[in-house]
């Protein structure tokens, strides 16, 4: 509760003496004096201690039974013993690995876990080296495929009921829970469906033991054969500190890789498992040039730089450039840098506005006690992990309101600077629609200053998927004489795009990208990528125009730097990138524009303003996996609780979103974080509806 | 001589128990302050009757007051009774609900309580029905209610649930688990707020503990051990039942004067003196005075006071699986010990009873006990691990006799008879006619 933390108090660890806040909980205070206390369902971010696994037992003096040290907190005077001077310690330790051993496989040589496995480390430290016992081990049907993502053994398990407690208070999808009593008990998904949701993934990497296992990484690698890469996720605006498991030169696993201000060690399933679109099928290895209507031809890399400059000449300043924001920003200021110093080419369709870096870290959220949410789109669908920061701050007791707040609020959270106007709040954070967008703004400027030239624009080239993807991109690549197209996928490009040269993957490069606090982070080349580095072939097309161009990241970083942030070079980017405090001139709110959303500009009319978002479960690289295709999300219309009301619409009734000549059946949804005059539809199942849309039971 | 101070005058009917002094004590009390109750209560020495003994005013004194900490407090009932051998607050329940419902409302004016739950267990369908009924006809007598109200809540089956963290879980909607304490439920219990928890039998003392004055009611029974207990005497006794004693009276008297002996001129063997949680007494150890500090001289406890007779030829071994089997089939599976020890326990068991163990076995027996002894998150573990090496402890030469003949030599199951029903016989029914 309330206990003020300020006042020291000595404890005594193993004849250690140590000093810590009263309270801290005893693993802590014996990490501060150096001396491991081991645990298994010991884990700070699923709320208070359980001590159900008894791993942690520890003598105190003055007391006649062992305690759980997870649920101990350090009080003045207090001599602890741990398993290092104590044999009762040690002995209940022993008793709790041989207890938790007596049901257990032990199938470590076929185990994914096996060889990074507290079970297999903690047996070897302070368990027993041979089994006592002789009666038939339980056995259960195995395994079980509590999603398409995630298989479970309940043989291994054991019950620690860390992912339980995931599921419950941390997620909040209350989907996993554990069902019957005693030696019976198992882990189960509610009512046996799927195992749905946004974070589902983060049990595998909590889970103790090899019984929640990605099938993904099923027997794809031993932990000695595995490099792990230490990178930030391109997928999203929060750029999520990952580890990149690869196994000769393939992406095999992504982890979560614990930054406590951004992502507290938590990762959305996207960024976790849509890694394979790097094996795409349709992937571009070569270059290609369109060849019938939607066919491609493979060219050499000679014939398509050639081909490239002479677009590029022939355009010249009538040359406009759609970037996506998944590019780093090397990438971004590399192509910049040609256009605009070697062409004199201005016109650009950027995704987002320049950053201002520094900000609130978004660990800020949680110690607030209001929260604001003004979005259209739900917040978990554009930057998943804010989500559970607003739902880890509303556990400890902070209140969220959607739509204009009546005060000053802690925190707000927008989807658009503009509805940020005249809130007083002590951090702010717009979320951005793409992965690395004002980074790629921050590249683009950076490159040089002049306004664009008032021509029709002959040459379009499109950067990157997801723009080639866009529909407003789409329209202008049908004004354009040529298309040149950069980016992974062939669908992509086919039919619009006249020569594409292949683009990699943020697990293929190396760059830097500014997340939506505001923070520059490193991202590292986890594999090489089937193709040339696009650094290294924008760095020889440079050259055609007399632009010099590294081919290095950390080159073309610095001169970014120089001119955008302040100078701060490549190698000071750590591999837990810091904060800077936002400059006193930069305080007012980030603007955001709206690039790829038109419909929230519709006027106010009698009808409901529909917002089709982007779910996401959605994009070039979710579409390329094929076990993330049950995440997508459900065919529903959301509505806010009024306008369900005045309409008689009841939650999960199959209602009529109707607008101009189209309708649709979806189920209904009511949202309490949906305005009144508002309803919500994601882009897969909103057809052609009109922005102004009417819905009826 | 029996007292009569928790059973008195028993009746269901509203108007009779107001007729011989019922709802006095309560008005007395609200004529009190909280304190003063409370105050009263720490005089009686009233321990409570669920099992630990905890000094009940105590427990009391413990909630913070509203000013300290602004939350509701509540009131708790435990009449989860589950313990095998244990059925005196069915009787209670059954024969006296309107001095329960009284000491409920005491209880709730002492610790400023609008809210009492009482988590009654499932399979208690006469008791819950006879109970609510007697809430029933204090539906328009809010001169008694006053502004209480109080929820009777039926549990689902789980021996585990009787734990009071594990019941406010229960009663919360959760899984029912016991939690680790600190923090204890005087200060976060049910739904984080203060909290007492107390068993049937202690509420139900409640109101004479207040009407006879807290300093009359220590007067009653031995130092430690103040008033009254209503015991429940079970197996191989000519007259089972509960017998509401003074606490100091021996157990040979309890077995032989009011139980009636042995039938069918068999001798006894042993007697479990406070339900199957408790260390077993050989038939040399029952000349012990019935109170906390004569069984704590023994090593052993009553417990929650259910009295279970063996004769000679109950086989020992094969209640050690029984009751073993009870504990492995209730542990909640929240602790690794209890989860895995339980079972393992009961397999050893087993292995003797059947004749396939070796010297080894007994001795693995021993080190279970020891290794989940004290390890375990709540009692329940503990309880199995204790009463398993006391069997061991006091009937060796049986356990070796098995080892040895490689056999049962008593028959086996058979020898249990009219004692307690098998694991299998455990049925869950909750009944569902919950009238509206």
């Amino acid at each position: 509760m309330s206990e003020p933390q300020a006042d020291l108090v000595t404890v005594k660890v193993d004849e250690r003496e140590i000093q810590v806040p009263k309270g801290t909980g005893m693993v802590e205070t014996a990490a501060a004096a150096g001396i491991e206390i081991p645990v298994f369902c010991y884990e700070p971010r699923l709320g208070p201690p359980v001590g159900a696994c008894r791993m942690c037992l520890v003598e105190v003096e003055g007391m006649p039974k062992l305690q759980a040290g997870c649920t101990l907190t350090a009080q003045d005077g207090m001599v602890v013993k741990t398993a290092r001077t104590s044999d009762q310690a040690a002995e209940g330790q022993n008793a709790t690995l041989e207890f938790i051993l007596v049901n257990h496989p032990l199938d470590c040589p076929v185990c994914d876990k096996g060889g990074e496995c507290p079970l297999q480390d903690l047996t070897f430290r302070y368990g027993p080296g041979n089994t006592r016992m002789r009666f038939p081990k339980r056995t259960m049907e195995k395994p079980i495929p509590i999603s398409p993502l995630i298989a479970l053994d309940r043989e291994r398990c054991i019950l620690c009921y860390r992912c339980t407690r995931f599921s419950e208070s941390v997620a909040e999808d209350g989907q996993l829970v554990a069902i019957n009593r005693g030696a019976s008990s198992v882990i189960a998904t509610f009512e046996d469906e799927p195992y749905k949701g946004h974070f589902s993934g983060n049990v595998t990497e909590i889970c103790p033991v090899g019984a929640l296992t990605s099938t993904q990484y099923r027997f794809e690698a031993r932990p000695w054969e595995i490099q792990n890469v230490p990178t930030v996720c391109g997928l999203c605006p929060v750029g999520c500190n990952i580890t990149a498991t690869t196994r000769e030169g393939k992406v095999k696993r992504v982890l979560s890789r614990n930054h406590p201000e951004v992502d507290e060690g938590w990762l959305c399933d996207k960024g976790r498992y849509a890694f394979d679109h790097l094996e795409a099928r349709d992937r571009i290895t070569t270059p290609l040039r369109k060849r019938g209507l939607r066919r491609f031809e493979a060219s050499s890399w000679e014939d398509a730089i050639d081909e490239v400059e002479r677009l590029l000449r022939e355009s010249g300043t009538t040359t406009a450039t759609a970037l996506s924001g998944g590019e780093s920003v090397e990438e971004a200021y590399a192509l910049a840098k040609i256009l605009r110093q070697g062409l004199g080419a201005h016109n650009a369709v950027l995704p987002e506005t320049p950053s201002q870096l520094g900000g609130s870290p978004l660990s800020a959220i949680r110690g607030t006690k209001t929260i604001a949410v003004l979005s259209d789109v739900p917040v978990v669908e554009r930057a998943p992990i804010v989500d559970l920061w607003i739902k880890a701050a509303r556990r400890s007791g902070a209140t969220v309101s959607y739509g204009v707040p009546t005060g000053a609020v802690g925190a707000l959270i927008t989807d658009d600077a503009a509805k940020a106007a005249g809130i007083v709040a002590e951090h702010v954070y717009v979320l951005p629609f793409t992965p690395n967008g004002r980074g790629v703004a921050d590249a683009w400027s950076a490159a040089g200053d002049e306004e664009p030239v008032d021509e029709k624009q002959r040459v379009l080239i499109i950067s990157g998927d997801e723009a080639a993807t866009d529909p407003s991109v789409r329209a202008l690549a049908a004004e354009a004489e040529t298309v040149i197209g950069i980016g992974m996928f062939e669908e992509s490009f086919r039919g619009i795009a006249d020569l594409v040269l292949p683009g990699t993957s943020y697990l293929e490069r190396d760059g830097t990208t500014v997340n939506l606090e505001g923070r520059l982070q490193r991202q590292r080349r986890a594999v090489v990528a089937p193709v040339p580095d696009v650094l290294a072939w924008l760095s020889k097309l440079g050259e055609r125009f007399d632009v010099e161009l590294s081919p290095h990241a950390s080159v073309l970083f610095d001169e970014v730097s120089e001119r955008c942030y302040g100078g701060v070079t490549y190698a000071e980017l750590g591999e837990h990138a810091t904060l800077p405090p936002l400059a006193a001139e930069a305080q007012t709110p980030r603007l955001s524009v709206d690039s790829t959303q038109t419909q929230g500009q519709a006027e106010r009319s009698p009808g409901l303003r529909l917002v089709a978002y982007r779910p996401l479960f959605s994009g070039a690289a979710v579409e390329r996996t094929p076990e993330l295709a049950f995440q997508r999300p459900d065919p529903v219309v959301e509505l806010s609780r009024e306008d369900a009301q005045t309409r008689g619409i009841r939650n999960s009734q199959t209602v009529t979103v109707s607008s101009n000549g189209t309708s649709l059946e979806l189920r209904a949804q009511v949202a309490r974080d949906l305005l009144p005059g508002a309803v919500r539809i994601a882009r897969d199942h909103a057809g052609d509806l009109h922005p102004t849309v009417e819905v009826r039971p | 001589m029996a007292p009569d101070i928790v059973l008195e005058n028993a009746t269901t009917e509203l108007a009779e128990y107001e007729a011989t002094g019922g709802y006095a004590a309560l008005a007395k009390a609200r004529a009190m302050t909280p304190e003063a109750v409370t105050e009263d209560l720490i005089t009686s020495e009233l321990r409570g009757r669920g099992g630990a003994f905890f000094p009940a005013g105590r427990k009391w004194s413990f909630v913070p007051s509203k000013e300290q900490l602004p939350k509701p407090h509540y009131l708790v009932v435990n009449a989860d009774e589950s313990e095998p051998g244990s059925f005196k607050d069915n009787e209670i329940l059954s024969r006296v609900p309107h001095r329960f419902i009284e000491g409920c409302l005491i209880t709730a004016h002492a610790i400023d309580s609008q809210h009492v739950f009482v988590y009654i267990r499932g399979e208690y369908s006469g008791p819950y029905e006879i109970l609510v009924g007697a809430l029933e006809e204090l539906k328009d007598r809010p001169d008694i209610r006053g502004d209480v109200t109080i929820v009777v809540h039926r549990g689902a089956g789980a021996y585990i649930c009787g734990e009071e963290t594990a019941l406010l879980e229960s009663l919360e909607g959760k899984r029912g688990q016991p939690r680790s304490k600190p923090p204890f439920p005087a200060i976060s219990g049910l739904y984080a707020s203060p909290t007492v928890v107390n068993n049937v039998e202690t509420i139900t003392t409640v109101p004479p503990v207040i009407a006879m004055g807290g300093a009359e009611y220590a007067s009653l029974g031995v130092p430690n051990t103040r008033g009254s207990r209503v015991v429940s005497l079970s197996g191989n006794v000519v007259h089972g039942g509960n017998y509401e004693i003074e606490p100091g009276m021996s157990i040979k008297d309890i077995v032989y004067s009011l139980g009636g002996g042995i039938p069918d001129g068999r001798e006894l063997k042993a007697v479990v003196p406070g339900g199957s949680s408790t260390v077993i007494l050989t038939k040399g150890e029952i000349d012990v005075g019935y109170d906390f500090d004569s069984l704590a001289q023994v090593h052993t406890a009553m417990g929650s006071a259910g009295i279970v007779v063996l004769d000679d030829r109950c086989c020992i071994v094969q209640l050690g699986i029984r009751w073993s089997e009870f504990y492995e089939h209730e542990s909640c599976g929240k602790c690794t010990p209890c989860r895995e020890g339980t079972r393992w326990l009961t397999a050893i068991l087993r292995k003797l009873e059947d004749g396939r163990a070796t010297q080894g076995d007994l001795d693995l027996l021993l080190s279970v006990c020891d290794r989940i002894n004290g390890k375990c998150l709540c009692p329940l573990g503990d309880s199995d691990a204790i009463i398993i090496a006391s069997y061991v402890a006091k009937f060796r030469d049986e356990f070796q006799a098995h080892i040895d003949n490689g056999a049962c030599p008593f028959g086996g199951e058979s020898s249990l008879d009219g004692v307690l029903a098998p694991i299998q016989m455990h049925t869950h029914s909750p009944v569902a006619e919950v009238p509206a």
